[in-house]
């Protein structure tokens, strides 16, 4: 593909992503209608859903980076989790505040203990920690190799921590009911999110790419030099 | 048959060189007693008292105490090139993970049988109404985290990380254990029900799985 139309592609799916977005808060703000008891913090439910199961998405891609790189020990790999990881810990952050959001408004605190909050800030810890270890290397193939190994575990770690919040007392109702004009709000913003997340972890892939090739060609220049 | 002499007799080193330094076991007793007595004074002067309030700052000396132990065990290795040499004795590499294992949990249950009468004693908690549920749960995390902390101690030695960066990586991955152990003791000691297999159950497949996978993956990642 050449790079003008690659741009264009580019551009093309921006727009459409945002589009999508602009649908889902038009009609999460006039189509959906208010919920009885949460009242216009129940709105924030669109987002909040989308983006856990768009985090799970982001986790598991750091994880099959990790797997692939620790088998090819290529680095495009580790750039594809490095990317996965920093749009997982974003979209934790906002599982995490519209949580919190949420917990406020039901429950009249901003924090409780229960296993899905909990749950989340597990895994935001369990993320945030592993860009800690990305920054905390120097050299790229150690930090490819350390980095591969905890995004494995952490997420073999993901359903443990799952089942073990679940032994917690639980305040959280275990499923909602929606109408359907709320559902296909929900729909809505579950696409967008979805594409958001995976233009995020494509540009963000790219750019670590560009950077990579950038630095090699650097070095060989200087090299040529010397 | 040979694996097993070569796991006792790495194990036998490590302990003969623990013993004479005598560096690990003091500084990790030290600081369990120092935690517990320092969390109990800070809990209202020691009011905080009960099965609850101790399991929970035993686990909090668990954890950093374990952690100290896995850098020290490891650390013997980063001298005078003696990991390069243990990785090019003629053994499997995951003989190693066990030997390190193996050192590190007889460390830890050293640290748990010192520290644990310190919070039953400071924070009034009855231990022998249910003292076998207590080690086995214990017992069973214990063999989880080092499980971990092995593997990433391992890994911090072949990047020549700094050590406080071991702390941060286990303790998340090892919240599970906390969670289901100290949910085991609140219902076993609190509500003296019998040990929920539930809870136990996720207790058991942490162990099973990052044993497994810390083996198989240790091979992979220890360096010179």
């Amino acid at each position: 593909m050449s790079s003008s139309t690659r741009k264009l592609v580019i551009r093309a799916y921006w727009i459409v992503t945002l589009l999508v977005l602009a649908v889902g808060v038009w009609l999460s703000a006039y189509y959906a209608p208010i919920e009885s008891e949460m009242g216009v913090i129940q709105k924030v439910f669109y987002f909040h859903l989308p983006a856990a199961f768009c985090m799970f998405g982001a986790c598991f891609l750091v994880f099959v980076a990790g797997a692939g790189y620790l088998w090819q020990r290529d680095q495009r790999w580790d750039d594809l989790a490095d990317a996965a990881a920093h749009v997982a810990v974003l979209l934790a952050s906002v599982v995490l505040l519209t949580g919190m959001l949420w917990a406020k408004k039901a429950w009249g605190q901003w924090w409780t203990w229960s296993p899905r909050l909990t749950f989340s800030l597990i895994l935001w810890l369990l993320y945030v920690v592993y860009l800690i270890l990305r920054a905390s290397i120097d050299s790229a193939q150690k930090r490819a190799m350390v980095c591969a190994v905890y995004g494995v575990i952490a997420f073999l770690d993901v359903p443990l921590v799952y089942l073990s919040v679940k032994l917690m007392d639980d305040i959280h109702p275990s499923s909602v009911e929606l109408e359907p004009s709320m559902l296909l709000t929900l729909i809505v913003w579950m696409a967008g999110v979805a594409l958001l997340t995976a233009g995020l972890v494509a540009g963000r892939f790219r750019l670590a790419r560009i950077s990579h090739k950038k630095s090699h060609d650097a070095s060989g220049v200087t090299g040529g030099m010397a | 048959m040979i694996a097993l002499r070569q796991i006792l007799l790495l194990l036998g080193k490590d302990l003969r060189i623990e013993a004479r330094t005598r560096q690990a076991l003091a500084l990790v007793l030290v600081l369990g007693i120092l935690i517990v007595v320092v969390l109990a004074l800070g809990l209202q002067g020691g009011n905080a008292r009960g099965g609850l309030s101790a399991t929970a700052i035993l686990w909090v000396a668990y954890l950093f105490g374990g952690a100290m132990c896995f850098e020290k065990t490891m650390a013997v290795e980063t001298h005078d090139g003696a990991l390069a040499g243990l990785l090019m004795a003629p053994m499997d590499r995951g003989v190693i993970y066990l030997s390190k294992l193996l050192a590190n949990l007889v460390l830890m249950a050293t640290l748990a049988i010192v520290i644990t009468p310190v919070g039953v004693v400071l924070f009034g908690f009855d231990l022998s109404r249910a003292p076998l549920a207590f080690a086995s749960v214990v017992g069973a995390s214990l063999i989880g985290y080092a499980a971990i902390g092995t593997l990433f101690s391992g890994l911090v030695a072949s990047s020549r990380l700094s050590g406080g960066l071991l702390a941060v990586v286990v303790f998340p991955l090892s919240l599970p254990l906390v969670i289901a152990s100290t949910q085991l003791l609140k219902g076993v000691f609190e509500h003296g029900n019998a040990l929920d297999a539930s809870a136990m159950g996720v207790i058991v497949a942490f162990d099973v799985i990052f044993l497994t996978v810390s083996w198989i993956v240790f091979e992979l990642v220890i360096e010179p």
